[in-house]
């Protein structure tokens, strides 16, 4: 068989990319320029003013997320490649294994950990640390309150999408040639010269999608915000849902909301890559 | 840096802690699923009823079966054909597969939340389109009678998945095909292959690496998803993560925990067998072999081949002909609320009329109203509150009943009959009726609560659970200033989110919840919380410090009442349903087991002795008028009514800025 005729094995695919892929995302342009009588208008677009703070919060709580993820992330990475072969092996599983308990189950354990009366609650008062808290400070406190905000939120997310920055770095530097870092040490250079020098800026496309991996899902979540935050704080995930499951149907609302958020995440990563691909070129040359 | 093996100790100890962070949470599931008692945070001693009850919990295991096929079938598809477009992709000339795998990445760089909505509004477009169509067609022929109402289900739950997957096996296929000697293709032809030959002799053993861990990844992002599947399934078939979901906004009951333990076994176990053989593998294998004449090795291997197929064609044919079993049954679609029905009455259904009861619950009046909007719910029988009924009336989704088919109606009270939103009793039978109040603990407030105030009062901060509906909450509000809870004056209603949001700004709400209330409420996690009484009554046999108030300012009483929709395919099963609902043993059996005022005069009559009958106590009369509110206590309460567009457009604008 040719090429030609080969390439038709792709045609079906295209086809179901067209209806399935494309075609949805117009409906929802569509959506996003109607008002509910289906007439032509940009009443939507010009009603998410009233809901800046909620972009903004949303893109804070997932840049934290993301930050703390790659903080810890990267180091366990990096250890990780630097292990043997059957621990690697074992390590890998044991990162990607959780996500076969629903990660809705784990935040809920999270709830029970966390909450006034929780696990981590009763824990502080055994040991006598929330006494300990209320002499030095002069409170007087029964519990730290944990559930219900931001810092659980984020914490949900950390826990959540960790797994997603770890494999990919993990992938790219377990691919790193280590003739390449002998060669920097035999140029001179110590270790922290060739982490700057040479492993990172070669880990980088690891890095980029774990970044991508983690913080789309954290900028767009709405069950972690809330079972975590009590729903007190509205996140753009909630504030889509709430449009067209949720409390206050409007689908126009939820599809510009959801428009505008996908134009900025897309933006956002365009960016990020064309920064990354970059720095790649600038490494080899 | 010095050897390649040279991770310090503190290196070691962040794997460590890292990987105790991952699955602490795991370990208290596990350990919560061998609890004696109900409760995920304290533990009442080793029990394995969760595992043994499990099996009957229809729900679970309904939820469970939905996810395995579908991830299933999903992956299989996607499978197959993500390898052929991979091929196909490959073959292609550069300039046009970038510009299709750019195109392909669209599913795996949108937010999952994105992509389901965005699926969901083509499914409702075509939908819409599909029900023009087929009322065309059906107006000029009697041949083909084509359905005229499609919904989402199983169907576009397989499609949305499909979907996702397929990124997945494009992504991990594509590289090895480019890894591959493309002249081998060639020699292969070349020695007399045909093409088909040589893709299953060349093409598939080379790439077949990248196949099998595409098809691992899709098959586990299928299980994982939840936010897609949310948008696309509809209601009438629910993935175990949908079941989690709804679950965590009211309990989650520990058999949630034993089924996930067993999943969690399973795959721990799969995995561990792998690696094992793997490894045994890389030692023996080459021994082993020798074992075996070519001739004896080519017999192997077809018997393995056509082992593992037939187990696959058995394994898929079970699943798909159970499911059609399932599907050929009379049934009834019920949406109703959370904890909102004594469920041994859904099993009595089902054994005297054969009709299979598809018991679903919706959060609130609101988000039952957008379930059916957005076409996702297949609903016959649904049970919402006045002021929501009128509004389906008004738009006209209800379907006038008959009431010949309902001969338990002549039971309903007088006093619950032809109220504002069905002045004609033509839509309605009315399921249970209660008060709107406050609830609170008193071990943590130390007065007397009898005021809308309270829900508003910064001495509480922190304290306080906000119910999370719109209409309810502003009501609250409305009466602490003295305003009718109808009322459709604007300044009105921002007056009242004005003393909402600054009760919200200075931190009086721990939460807003709807079902969440119960745990919240029983554990002394908060100590405030307005919600409905029967459901006081419920929380109240969990923590006895709880008090339940019909504040001074007045309150809101309602009546939630069974209707059928005017789109329900199930009219006759629906009405069975409905009649079996309204009869005085059921009603006796859900009002002691929800604590809901019955509408039935008989039940009513009849419950004291019913309870002195079963517990072998007097009922307690002052809980009792907590439930049946007394006609004088009830004139201090009004029922709620549709509002006018405007004003509920202004309810949504202002519901949403709250959040904000």
């Amino acid at each position: 068989m040719t090429n030609k005729q080969l390439s038709r094995f792709a045609v079906p695919y295209v086809g179901w990319l067209a209806i399935f892929v494309v075609t949805p995302i117009l409906i929802m342009v569509y959506y996003a320029f109607t008002d509910t009588y289906g007439d032509f208008s940009v009443d939507n677009f010009v009603q998410m003013g009233e809901y800046t703070s909620v972009f903004l919060r949303s893109f804070n709580l997932a840049i934290i997320a993301t930050l703390i993820c790659l903080l810890i992330g990267y180091p366990v990475a990096f250890y990780m490649s630097r292990e043997g072969a059957r621990f690697q092996k074992i390590g890998m599983v044991l990162i990607m294994l959780p996500m076969w308990m629903n990660f809705l189950l784990r935040t809920y354990s999270w709830m029970t950990i966390l909450e006034n009366n929780g696990l981590l609650n009763q824990l502080f008062s055994q040991i006598g640390l929330i006494d300990l808290y209320n002499q030095i400070t002069g409170s007087n406190i029964e519990y730290f309150s944990m559930m219900n905000t931001q810092g659980a939120v984020v914490l949900g997310m950390v826990y959540n999408y960790l797994p997603f920055m770890i494999l990919p770095i993990y992938s790219v530097i377990v691919k790193l040639d280590y003739s390449l870092l002998e060669a920097a040490r035999d140029l001179g250079a110590d270790s922290v010269t060739v982490f700057k020098k040479v492993i990172l800026p070669l880990s980088l496309p690891g890095v980029l999608s774990g970044i991508t991996m983690v913080f789309v899902p954290s900028v767009s979540t709405f069950a972690i915000s809330r079972m975590l935050g009590g729903g007190t704080e509205l996140l753009l995930g909630d504030l889509i849902e709430r449009q067209f499951l949720g409390g206050a149907y409007n689908p126009q609302l939820g599809a510009a909301i959801s428009f505008v958020m996908m134009v900025i995440v897309v933006v956002c990563m365009l960016v990020m890559n064309r920064f990354g691909e970059g720095e790649e070129q600038a490494v080899r040359l | 840096m010095r050897g390649k093996k040279s991770n310090s100790l503190s290196n070691r100890l962040l794997m460590i802690l890292v990987g105790l962070f991952l699955y602490a949470p795991i370990f208290i599931l596990i350990i919560f699923s061998f609890n004696a008692g109900t409760s995920s945070s304290v533990w009442k001693g080793f029990s394995l009823q969760w595992y043994e009850q499990l099996f009957n919990n229809r729900l679970i295991m309904n939820s469970v079966y939905t996810t395995l096929l579908v991830s299933f079938l999903a992956t299989v598809i996607a499978t197959i054909a993500g390898t052929f477009a991979a091929i196909g992709l490959h073959a292609m000339r550069r300039r046009s597969r970038d510009a299709i795998l750019a195109v392909n990445n669209i599913p795996m760089m949108n937010a999952d939340i994105v992509t389901g909505v965005s699926l969901s509004l083509l499914f409702v477009a075509f939908f819409n389109g599909w029900g023009t169509f087929a009322t065309w067609v059906n107006s000029w022929q009697s041949l083909i009678v084509l359905p005229d109402r499609l919904t989402m289900g199983f169907g576009t739950l397989l499609i949305a998945h499909v979907c996702f997957n397929i990124p997945y096996i494009i992504l991990s296929v594509g590289p090895k095909l480019r890894q591959m000697d493309r002249n081998l293709v060639d020699a292969a032809q070349d020695l007399g292959c045909t093409w088909i030959q040589a893709f299953w002799k060349v093409i598939l053993p080379e790439i077949k690496p990248g196949i099998v861990s595409g098809a691992l990844t899709a098959f586990t992002m299928s299980v994982d998803d939840f936010i897609i599947s949310y948008f696309t399934a509809g209601t009438s078939s629910s993935t175990l993560a949908m079941t989690i979901y709804g679950m965590t906004k009211k309990r989650v009951t520990p058999e949630i925990n034993a089924i996930s333990t067993l999943l969690f076994v399973t795959v721990l176990v799969l995995l561990a067998i792998v690696n094992l053989r793997e490894e045994k593998s890389d030692g023996t294998v080459k021994r082993s072999r020798k074992q075996y004449t070519p001739r004896q090795e080519k017999v192997r291997r077809v018997l393995v081949r056509v082992g593992a197929g037939t187990m696959a064609c058995v394994l898929t044919a079970v699943l798909i002909i159970s499911g059609y079993a399932v599907s050929k049954q009379p049934v009834v679609n019920v949406c109703s609320w959370g904890e909102y029905i004594d469920e041994e009455l859904i099993t009595e259904f089902e054994e005297t009329t054969g009709i299979r009861v598809n018991y679903q619950t919706a959060e609130s009046n609101e988000a039952l109203y957008s379930l059916i909007k957005m076409g996702g719910a297949d609903f016959d029988v649904i049970v919402p509150s006045d002021y929501m009924i009128a509004r389906l009336i008004e738009e006209d989704m209800l379907a006038e009943l008959n009431y010949d088919n309902i001969p338990n109606y002549a039971k309903i009270g007088e006093a619950y009959r032809s109220l504002s939103f069905d002045p004609e009793n033509k839509y309605t039978v009315p399921y249970t009726w209660g008060s709107l109040g406050i609830i609170y603990n008193t071990s943590m407030v130390d007065e007397e609560i009898t005021s809308w105030s309270a829900m508003f009062d910064p001495r509480y901060a922190g304290q306080v659970l906000m119910i999370n509906n719109s209409r309810d909450a502003l009501a609250a509000a409305l009466l602490s200033l003295g305003y009718d809870i109808n009322t459709t004056d604007e300044t009105q209603l921002q007056e009242a989110f004005a003393v909402l949001k600054k009760a919200k700004d200075s931190g009086v709400y721990q939460a807003f919840v709807m079902d969440e209330v119960y745990l919240k409420m029983e554990s002394g996690n908060a100590a405030i919380a307005m919600y409905y009484a029967g459901d006081y009554l419920t929380m109240l046999e969990n923590n006895e410090d709880l008090a339940y108030v019909l504040p001074e300012e007045g309150s809101n009483w309602f009546v939630d009442a069974m209707c059928v929709l005017k789109s329900s395919r199930n009219k006759a099963e629906a009405e069975a349903w409905i009649n079996f609902i309204a009869s005085t043993e059921s009603n006796l059996a859900n009002m002691d087991y929800i604590w809901y005022a019955s509408p039935n005069a008989e039940a009513l009559e009849q419950y004291p002795d019913y309870y002195l009958e079963n517990y072998e106590e007097e009922l307690d009369q002052e809980l009792y008028e907590i439930m049946v509110l007394p006609d004088e206590e009830r004139e201090r309460c009004t029922l709620y009514e549709n509002l006018p567009r405007e004003t509920l457009n202004l309810y949504n604008s202002l519901w949403n800025q709250l959040g904000v």
